[in-house]
């Protein structure tokens, strides 16, 4: 969710305050020109990075969603700037987007490449909002009780693809209890999904393993 | 620990959401290896049809990234240490590239002198200031 201070200043960026540009410039730059860094040794080409991402998210500004998380936005129009500028050095495998090619300059900010796509972009993204929405229900009540464990467990499992075992070896704990949590996890998004109307075998990461059934806690 | 690339890692990957250390070892192993490659391939494939990886989706509405507050407090250090080894393995076991940034930048804020930060930022408003909508 965006904080009440992005969403102001998107709002003054708009009217097209001066001020409130120069902020938020001052605001994000430092990450962006680090997150660009990462990828480029050299420290002028990171910085045109950045300088096309600003500009970029001007030219998309039209069709910015408000209730978007501003870093995140901005984050991805750097990732996509980075992924082009590296896919012309020739170090980047994504070979298949047009020289050139603005991808939060048209009437959407995902990628414009709805047309070859099988099933329809909206829903697409109808999924992937049922999915966050089940899991950040899951995460927010482990954080609420600071439960780091099955936070890693499954940041482990879900979002670095670590098998369980690699899993308990980590963090010192038994096979069986990160098949537990997993069971646990993946019991409640799978309700969660078809609570929403959709079918929860849309997502590989949602198969559950057989070994863990009626041992689940 | 795993050592091998993941397909979620691939998945981070092609996102650019890794840290540079993951994102070198991913380069690195695709350099290196023909089955690994044909596996990028046919994520992409995938991906282009519009097939979900739950990592990708974790990564992008980034579910597990502290906030900017939180990884300002590690910085100077007033974090509980459950939290401070928590985010730690959220940069550096997971490799969220987001966040090193952030982290990467409040280091760098602490560091840097005002006067060249400001030189470059002003830079960069002359450069896109004159994309602004007309003031209304």
């Amino acid at each position: 969710m965006p904080s009440e201070s992005d969403k102001l200043l998107v709002q003054e960026i708009r009217q097209g305050d001066t001020e409130a540009w120069q902020r938020l410039i001052d605001r994000y730059e430092g990450r962006l020109l680090a997150f660009a860094r990462r990828r480029l040794s050299d420290r002028s080409q990171a910085e045109d990075i950045v300088q096309e991402t600003f500009v970029g998210f001007l030219n998309s500004l039209p069709n910015y969603d408000q209730e978007r998380d501003l870093q995140t936005y901005l984050f991805t129009i750097a990732a996509h700037k980075l992924t082009d500028y590296l896919r012309k050095l020739g170090r980047h495998p994504l070979q298949h987007i047009p020289d050139g090619q603005e991808f939060f300059e048209g009437k959407t900010d995902h990628r414009p490449r709805v047309s070859s796509m099988a099933r329809s972009r909206e829903r697409v993204v109808l999924e992937e909002s049922a999915l966050t929405e089940a899991l950040e229900s899951i995460l927010t009540g482990w954080r609420d009780q600071n439960d780091y464990v099955r936070i890693k467990v499954m940041e482990l499992l879900m979002v670095a693809g670590w098998s369980n075992k690699d899993v308990a070896d980590h963090l010192n704990i038994k096979d069986q209890q990160v098949a537990n949590i997993r069971f646990a996890a993946v019991r409640k998004i799978t309700e969660m999904i078809q609570e929403a109307g959709l079918p929860a075998d849309i997502f590989p990461g949602l198969q559950q393993d057989p070994v863990a059934e009626g041992t689940h806690e | 620990m795993a050592t091998s690339i993941t397909i979620e890692d691939l998945h981070g990957y092609l996102d650019e959401a890794l840290s540079d250390e993951m994102s070198s070892k991913v380069e690195k192993a695709l350099r290196e290896s023909v089955p690994l490659r044909a596996a990028l391939a046919r994520l992409m494939d995938e991906r282009e049809r519009g097939e979900h990886s739950m990592g990708a989706i974790w990564r992008r509405q980034r579910l597990t990234c502290p906030s900017r507050e939180d990884l300002g407090n590690l910085v100077m250090g007033i974090l509980d240490d459950a939290h401070a080894e928590y985010i730690q393995f959220h940069i550096k076991t997971i490799g969220c590239g987001y966040c090193q940034s952030n982290l990467i930048d409040l280091q760098e804020r602490n560091k840097e002198t005002k006067n060249h930060t400001t030189q470059r930022r002003q830079k960069m408003f002359a450069s896109s200031a004159g994309f602004l909508p007309k003031r209304k």
